[in-house]
């Protein structure tokens, strides 16, 4: 989990009661999550964190799992600021480049690569997890479903 | 770099090329298509991968692990992309 970016993007459900996501609803609605904000630059959204021992693989490193939820989680929330309303993962293909480290600061970024959805509808993400040296540690591509009606109103 | 016409062929030696000298640190000029990947001086198993990642990325692929694990020269690396590419526009 990581501090609040200072110019944190605010995503649609911010402030609804019943948001209790695992990757970016805030610590106090859901204190086993990881509390993610994000940060937009240009085409881009991105999110640093540093993960603790709660979301380890073997000791001291960090779960591949949790790097492939973060990767989603940036891709997802790309695409739900586009389109503005959901979008559903369809799927997703992660390739691990090398050791996450529990208690070291990473980014994840993540960038349209289809962002108007082609003749299938999808629309096609891919991220990048990086270290503090801007090194990649992490990539991921996935599909994404608008789904206008995911979400309750 | 889209999917969607095909890249020739020199272009793709070029760029695999050069994201091989820039992974491993090496000059372009010392690498030639028959160069083994694993060979080369600083490389080891998690670069060779970073290569992959990199090459995806900038031809917009995806290479499958039973692919990737196999090849040992840029030239190898440079046919799965040609194969690659022809795919996804396939």
């Amino acid at each position: 989990m990581s501090a609040p970016a200072r110019d944190a993007v605010p995503l649609p459900w911010a402030g609804r009661a019943d948001h209790h996501c695992f990757g970016c609803a805030p610590a106090p609605a859901n204190p086993r999550g990881l509390a993610l904000t994000f940060e937009q630059t240009g085409d881009r959204l991105g999110t640093a964190f540093v993960l603790d021992h709660h979301y380890e693989s073997y000791p001291g490193v960090v779960h591949g799992g949790i790097l492939g939820l973060i990767c989603d989680e940036t891709m997802g929330n790309l695409v739900v600021m586009r389109l503005g309303f959901p979008a559903l993962t369809t799927s997703m293909r992660t390739r691990y480049l090398g050791v996450v480290a529990v208690g070291r600061r990473y980014r994840c970024v993540a960038e349209a690569t289809e962002a108007t959805g082609g003749a299938n509808g999808l629309i096609t993400a891919r991220a990048e997890v990086l270290d503090e040296h801007g090194a990649p540690v992490a990539t991921a591509t996935a599909h994404y479903q608008p789904h206008q009606h995911a979400v309750e109103a | 770099m889209t999917s969607s016409t095909a890249v020739p062929s020199a272009d793709i030696i070029r760029t695999v090329t050069e994201v091989v000298a820039e992974i491993l640190g090496r000059p372009v000029d010392g690498l030639s298509p028959d160069a083994d990947l694993r060979g080369v001086e600083g490389a080891d198993s998690i670069k060779v991968v970073r290569i992959i990642a990199k090459i995806e990325q900038a031809f917009d692929i995806e290479l499958e692990d039973e692919e990737i694990f196999g090849v040992n020269t840029i030239g190898e690396v440079v046919a799965l992309v040609e194969k690659a590419t022809a795919r996804e526009r396939a």
